[in-house]
């Protein structure tokens, strides 16, 4: 797959620092593992984290913090921890699989809903839709950000075409016209922010459901 | 310190690293926690963490790092960068409000097992002569809003008040510098 859009510099930034919100976090690591570029880029930010870090000026531990905490070493064999393994559902990338998922829900015309129970502190609801080939989604303007990963399908709107891997970042200032291209389902994973007076078509049919 | 590695005279943390996995060195392990530790609570503390807590953080990131050596591969990350993402998992981990939240898994899951670059293994040290270049090109006044908000995770309206600036002046101080850096990061050649 060629994958077209990509999250913002600032937005790969934030995740490689650990300070973005986890339903966010969720829709950029879903598009990490998928698009082998953006995960160089984290890593160059992680190595941006580690320049800063041996830059920072070192603060006072407590006195034998060093001979406690090698004291807890020794309890256990260096390099015993293995690496973490996740159970991935078929299909699904893997951070998604992470999460409960609901079931398949229909919303609309064309249009089906899936929720992904992830833990947010911003007002930030996550989950998955899948709208039929060739459906036309309503003209909507975004209240708050919506970030969105495609995985399966594709869309289009005024930014472009939107395929596997691709994420589109959009925040208030946004306004588009999505519509499914024609072949195959789209399935994508959005993290939608907003509040209790929901303006945008997907806020007002997805606004029952997750009780904002 | 240092008697039982060998050449741990120069300044190394990635050597210090393989000698914890291939032979439980102590002498590595006191001069990493010296580098380290008190670092990562500096940090821990500039993001608001409270003293105790960065303190708690700093020391098990170093007890984290003598348990995962054995999965650090000097190849793929420079040291500094490891035990920058180890830090970042357990404050994510230690901060957490919900019980739910599994954000720091998420770092795991995306981290592929093996080096995956076609073109052969990523060579950690030029990765991190890089990040030095791209620095020190940045102009001053971009750099400190890197360091407020990506290092110190501060939010944009916080750092406009500290800096004294327009909120706008700040986001896009702040999105010039980090395309800068990603086009100076990313590029493999």
């Amino acid at each position: 797959m060629t994958i077209m859009h990509h999250p913002s510099a600032t937005t790969l930034a934030a995740f490689a620092s650990g300070t973005l919100d986890e339903a966010r976090a969720v829709v950029v690591a879903t598009h990490l593992s998928l698009c082998e570029a953006c995960r160089g880029a984290v890593s160059g930010f992680e190595h941006l984290g580690g320049a800063l870090l041996d830059a920072t000026p070192p603060a006072q531990m407590s006195p034998g913090a060093m001979e406690r905490t090698l004291e807890r070493a020794m309890a256990a064999s260096a390099g015993a921890e293995p690496a973490a393994r996740h159970l991935v559902e078929a299909g699904l990338p893997a951070p998604i699989a992470n999460y409960a998922l609901g079931s398949w829900r229909r919303i609309g015309r064309g249009v089906q809903w899936r929720s992904v129970d992830v833990a947010s502190d911003d007002a930030v609801r996550v989950f998955m839709l899948k709208a039929a080939p060739g459906t036309r989604l309503p003209r909507h303007r975004h209240t708050g950000t919506e970030w969105t990963c495609v995985f399966e399908g594709a869309f289009r709107h005024d930014l472009g075409r939107f395929g596997p891997g691709d994420f589109d970042e959009a925040d208030e200032n946004d306004e588009h016209n999505p519509v499914v291209e024609a072949g195959v389902p789209c399935i994508c994973l959005v993290a939608l922010q907003g509040g209790i007076q929901l303006q945008s078509w997907l806020g007002r049919l997805v606004q029952p459901l997750i009780r904002i | 310190m240092g008697d039982e590695i060998e050449g741990a005279s120069a300044h190394d943390p990635a050597q210090w690293i393989v000698a914890i996995a291939a032979r439980q060195d102590r002498a590595a392990f006191a001069a990493l926690f010296e580098f380290y530790a008190p670092r990562v609570k500096t940090m821990l503390m500039r993001m608001g963490v409270g003293a105790a807590t960065a303190e708690d953080v700093a020391q098990d990131t170093l007890l984290a790092v003598w348990r995962k050596a054995a999965q650090y591969d000097p190849q793929r990350a420079a040291a500094s960068a490891w035990v920058y993402t180890i830090a970042r998992n357990l404050r994510i981990d230690r901060l957490r409000r919900d019980n739910r939240s599994k954000l720091f898994t998420l770092y795991e899951i995306i981290e592929p097992e093996e080096p995956e670059r076609p073109d052969g293994p990523l060579d950690a040290a030029q990765d991190e002569a890089r990040v030095r270049v791209a620095l020190a090109e940045l102009p001053e006044e971009q750099v400190r809003v890197v360091e407020l908000s990506f290092f110190e995770g501060r939010a944009h309206g916080d750092i406009a008040k500290l800096l004294d600036l327009p909120l706008g002046t700040v986001k896009s101080r702040l999105r010039l510098a980090m395309n800068r850096l990603r086009n100076l990061l990313g590029e493999p050649t």
